[in-house]
């Protein structure tokens, strides 16, 4: 489930893996900074050792389904026990390491890959902790969280390729959709059992969260989670998308005689009504997606308890 | 583990293997540029930067089919998306997803195979890349292989144990008892970080990594990197204006 994110060299188009690798830069380098600040300096070894321990977590395989297996994909955990601007490094240093030995993604694709698992993935996974993780809801917060990190890399990565022109019919977009849901929820299922095994072999490995400065790290997390499904309506909206959605859901015959129609004031108000009904399911998708998310997890979290 | 092959072919001493890292490392971002940004007449330039790589992997006397193996690692990935472009009515993207992503990878690896990887990432540090984020990749490559074999122990022992069966009841068990080596794993590896940086503050570490090797940046690597970064740009040029 791990490579299905990583975006080989070649696949994004040329504004897309420019404009991305020009993002990551200021992005990791400031991450970079704060986790050197936090970290001493010194304590380069304890993020390279923990690096490779998320890489050799590959190795282990948890049972889900008939047959199927997960692996942890440790951005969530990373930001729960190092803390979010040491995990964004270590994710940074992961990905360069898998585009260089291990030729899982691209080298030019290393900004977007950046961008999409290890700022965006790891801010959003933290977030739910960073604001529910000292309360009753705990358990849930880092579910959701697990699940987040996921989600976000995926539909960020989804919404890069659909943006460099890729055309993708809608069932095989849904269809990849479900997939990254189902490996999201995976991923906040794995990360809620780690967590809780950590705690019983050690309970200060893991981070309370901060209570200093919670306002600016969450409006960067919030503003990844925006950025990832305004991200994908956009993609999904250019006019190429419209009109595929528009082929597969039968309303074309519709659409071409409102297009052909000698009034233009139809065609605007038809791509409007379209465009919002766009922004309004895919808001509507997020909360549904979020709303599951945190009734499974609560369900799980007091199953477990009982 | 066969990335340790990579290990091997990196030590060689080829002309190619003496350049200096950076000489390496620029043309290789110009060529893969040049790929990502080509259009029309791509089949003949693939074709072209297949033939410069496969001789730059026989001037290295690297062994060529492994070498092409290797990075034949990104198809299947490649392949799933190729035939999702195909079946959206797309297989000239199809076609130019695969040839682009080959070559690149294809690329990566010429340079990665013959640079050692300590000196590949202190050349990508004097290319002003951030040195936190590279001291902590030299440092999770060097113990990457460590964590990755505790892994695979830790993986044998739990299959003699009988955790390889495949019941469906049990499915609950073996979840929990893989979080519960995960996390043994963690506090393993936090504890074999804590260990590392002591030894290290003790032998006089003070947040600086300094490597056993200079890097020396001479006249030969200088020429090479100035010809190697204008072939992929002069070899666009020269295909696009044939008539």
């Amino acid at each position: 489930m791990n490579s299905i994110v990583h975006i080989p060299d070649g696949f994004l188009s040329t504004p897309v893996w420019a404009s991305l690798d020009a993002a990551a830069v200021p992005a990791i380098g400031y991450m970079a900074r704060r986790a050197q600040r936090d970290f001493d300096g010194a304590k380069i070894p304890m993020l390279g050792v923990m690096g490779a321990f998320v890489f050799a977590a590959q190795m282990i395989n948890f049972p889900v389904g008939v047959g199927t297996t997960a692996h942890l994909l440790g951005g969530a955990l990373l930001a729960c026990t190092l803390g979010p601007a040491a995990a964004v490094v270590t994710m940074a240093s992961i990905l360069a390491i898998q585009a260089l030995v291990f030729q899982d993604g691209g080298i030019l694709a290393l900004g977007p890959n950046m961008i999409n698992m290890a700022f965006a993935g790891v801010l959003a996974g933290y977030l739910p902790y960073m604001l529910w993780g000292g309360g009753r809801w705990r358990r849930a917060a880092i579910f959701a969280g697990g699940a987040l990190s996921a989600m976000v890399s995926a539909a960020l990565a989804l919404s890069e390729l659909l943006l460099s022109g890729v055309r993708m019919t809608l069932s095989v977009l849904l269809t990849a959709l479900a997939l990254f849901l189902v490996a999201a929820l995976m991923e906040g299922a794995i990360t809620v059992a780690v967590i809780g095994a950590l705690e019983r072999i050690q309970p200060n490995f893991i981070r309370r969260p901060q209570q200093g400065r919670p306002f600016a790290a969450g409006a960067v997390a919030l503003g990844a989670l925006l950025l990832a499904t305004v991200g994908v309506l956009v993609a999904s909206a250019a006019p190429d998308g419209i009109q595929r959605l528009g082929i597969q859901t039968g309303i074309a015959a519709r659409a071409q005689s409102l297009i052909s129609t000698p009034f233009a004031g139809y065609q605007a108000a038809f791509l409007q009504t379209a465009w919002e009904r766009k922004v309004v399911g895919g808001l509507a998708g997020l909360v549904l997606v979020t709303c599951a998310c945190l009734i499974f997890s609560r369900v799980a979290a007091r199953k477990r308890s009982a | 583990m066969h990335q340790i092959v990579l290990e091997q072919w990196s030590r060689g001493s080829s002309g190619l293997h003496r350049l200096d890292p950076r000489a390496k490392i620029v043309p290789l971002l110009a060529l893969l540029a040049a790929l990502a940004t080509a259009h029309r007449s791509l089949p003949e330039f693939s074709a072209l930067v297949f033939a410069a790589l496969c001789l730059a992997l026989a001037a290295a006397r690297l062994p060529l089919i492994p070498a092409l193996a290797r990075a034949a690692l990104v198809l299947p990935f490649v392949a799933a998306f190729a035939a999702v472009c195909w079946i959206s009515g797309d297989p000239e993207r199809a076609v130019s997803l695969t040839l682009k992503s080959y070559l690149s990878a294809l690329a990566v690896l010429t340079v990665v195979a013959t640079t050692p990887f300590a000196a590949l990432l202190a050349g990508i540090e004097r290319l002003r890349a951030p040195v936190f984020l590279v001291n902590v990749a030299q440092f999770l490559y060097r113990y990457l292989f460590v964590i990755s074999e505790e892994a695979q122990h830790m993986r044998k022992a739990a299959s003699s144990r009988g955790a390889a069966g495949r019941s469906w009841e049990l499915g609950g068990a073996r979840f929990h008892a893989a979080a519960g080596a995960l996390a043994v794993l963690f506090a393993r590896s936090y504890g074999r970080a804590q260990d590392v940086h002591r030894a290290m503050v003790s032998r006089g570490f003070n947040g600086h990594l300094q490597p056993l090797f200079d890097l020396k940046f001479g006249k030969a690597d200088a020429a090479f990197l100035t010809l190697a970064s204008l072939a992929p740009l002069a070899a666009r040029i020269a295909l696009e204006r044939l008539p």
